[in-house]
């Protein structure tokens, strides 16, 4: 589109507005560094790198749910990766009354809220004595998931031609494997695009996990985050920024270097969606 | 066994293990909830059928009223002022200037916070000897100042302004990348028919930016009624229950008191308001979209 030069007015409230929402995670990256003289006088600015609270976080404690955070992350991403990768393939090939039945099914998760469904798979994990394990976690993200991941290679499997599938097939080549060896990583920046866009729930989710899990060994980063909350809210509130700063670190480094590739797969999914 | 059945049943293997989880951890309980909406259930026994008995309840429950209340003004909120300023805002991100990629980026930033950072972060800005409050002392503007999260008056309507911090980012870039994908000759073919300004906006850009404003609605009512984190964690509902939004209050019946049947009420309630408001809303704006 034909881009419109902006006026100074307009880039200079811009740029107001743009502080004005930077300014809380300016603020909590300076919290981290405030000692305890300090920490409670708002308007002070840290006057020398105090790293007392990084030092008092970074522990086993912490590493643990920084572990237990990165396997459920990639154990959601990668098992909805693999199953709804073949299911949307699938379901955007095959056009029998079957295969559209379940597209139609699966889809409409996409509407469908999963908030009602919270109580009842509380017990449903208990019954499978799933609960407390980080499996759980992945089971939940990878069905909560499915739908957008299935709606998202459907659409991208439209553009892979089919001429592939027959040359292959003439080859002998077996479904499966052909589909893992030629199809998938044709699919790849439908992957990419998914991955961009849900890694930040998963590693941010707080709901999930203070539900079905309970013992500290298998905590994830954001529930331990608002234990030390609540723990040490009357003496001093520096750890818990030190450790707000570390868990939302990798989000942001991620971010700033993949920006450009997570507009350009919005702009991709508005057009085939 | 034929080649083309083979390929059939190839093909259901394929997308078995996707249906069968989706099924179990997703429609099942779904289902299931329905059931248990008419029970009196502590969660251990034997659930008792009391008919709609729950529902009842439900009206005379200041938490799920408050709860209720909140979430729908959430809903209003998020339809009448974030929208607007998200869609403003994708519009002049959409221009041309230089110090694009820092705006962009710092309006997005927001976003990808967790929840519960944004609550450490805001929880300290907005307490009575916090940074505002100071700031605003600071200036003169004693008369302003405020426990924001600890007054009746205040406690709600600052979670609602706290949530468009992340709100203003998330739904600008839906709108930015519809915009992004409006082709160029549309707005050449307006201007030669003598378009321009706010008409160009009003007649090309707005039809076909339809889809993303679906979308974004969507978004908007479907994450409003699903608020949780932010009064869960700074107010935790209160003072008394005037910050409670229905989700919390399902929270609480269900994982703080043990009244699963009554919180499974509470949840069908949710799941249909959502469906219905965004079925309704569905409605009205996918009418409005136009196809290239």
């Amino acid at each position: 589109m034909k881009r419109k030069q902006a006026t100074l007015t307009t880039e200079i409230l811009l740029l107001i507005a743009s502080f004005l929402f930077l300014f809380p995670v300016l603020y909590l990256l300076m919290m981290s560094f405030k000692h305890p003289g300090i920490f409670y006088k708002p308007l002070k600015f840290p006057d020398r790198l105090y790293l007392d609270y990084y030092r008092q976080t970074l522990n086993v404690e912490l590493l643990r749910s920084l572990n237990n955070t990165v396997l459920v992350t990639i154990g959601g991403l990668g098992l909805t990766i693999l199953v709804a990768s073949m299911a949307g393939y699938m379901l955007s090939r095959r056009k029998e009354r079957l295969f559209r039945w379940t597209f139609f099914l699966i889809v409409t998760g996409l509407i469908i809220p999963s908030i009602g469904a919270l109580i009842p798979l509380f017990k449903l994990m208990v019954h499978l004595q799933l609960i407390n394990t980080r499996t759980a976690l992945v089971l939940l993200y990878t069905a909560s998931h499915i739908p957008f991941a299935t709606f998202l290679y459907s659409a991208f499997t439209k553009s892979v031609p089919r001429e592939l599938e027959e040359a292959a097939h003439i080859d002998g080549c077996g479904m499966f494997r052909m589909y893992w060896s030629i199809i998938f990583p044709l699919l790849l920046p439908a992957t990419g695009t998914f991955i961009l866009t849900n890694v930040y729930g998963l590693w941010n989710d707080f709901l999930t996990p203070l539900i079905f899990l309970n013992s500290p060994e298998k905590m994830t980063l954001m529930p331990m985050i608002v234990r030390y909350m609540f723990n040490e809210q009357s003496i001093n509130m520096g750890p818990v920024f030190a450790i707000s700063v570390l868990a939302a670190t990798p989000l942001v480094v991620l971010f700033v270097f993949t920006q450009k590739y997570m507009l350009k797969g919005l702009v991709v999914g508005s057009v085939k969606g | 066994m034929d080649l083309s059945r083979k390929q059939y049943f190839a093909g259901l293997l394929f997308v078995l293990p996707a249906l069968a989880i989706f099924l179990l951890f997703f429609y099942l309980p779904i289902l299931q909830s329905f059931y248990y909406s008419t029970m009196r259930w502590d969660g251990m026994g034997k659930p008792a059928y009391i008919g709609l008995d729950n529902f009842r309840y439900l009206w005379e429950d200041p938490r799920m009223k408050n709860g209720l209340l909140n979430s729908l003004k959430v809903v209003a909120f998020g339809i009448v002022v974030q929208n607007p300023l998200a869609l403003t805002a994708a519009v002049l991100l959409n221009r041309k200037f230089r110090t694009k990629a820092w705006i962009r980026t710092s309006f997005y930033l927001p976003v990808v916070i967790s929840l519960v950072v944004a609550s450490v972060v805001w929880g300290q800005l907005l307490q009575y000897e916090g940074f505002i409050n100071q700031l605003l002392r600071q200036i003169g503007l004693d008369a302003i100042a405020e426990d924001w999260l600890g007054t009746i008056r205040t406690a709600f309507p600052t979670i609602i302004a706290l949530s468009q911090w992340q709100a203003i980012g998330y739904c600008a870039v839906i709108y930015l990348a519809g915009l992004q994908a409006i082709p160029p000759d549309m707005y050449e073919a307006a201007e030669m028919e003598g378009a321009e300004g706010f008409k160009l906006f009003r007649y090309v850009t707005f039809p076909l930016l339809m889809p993303s404003v679906s979308i974004v609605m969507f978004l908007t009512v479907v994450g409003g009624l699903k608020l949780f984190e932010l009064p869960y964690l700074l107010t935790n509902g209160g003072p008394g229950t005037s910050s409670y939004t229905l989700f919390m209050a399902i929270y609480s019946s269900a994982f703080r008191e043990g009244n699963y049947g009554y919180a499974i009420a509470g949840s069908v309630v949710l799941t249909a308001m959502i469906i219905i408001v965004s079925t309704i809303q569905l409605r009205i704006t996918r009418r409005r979209e136009v196809e290239l």
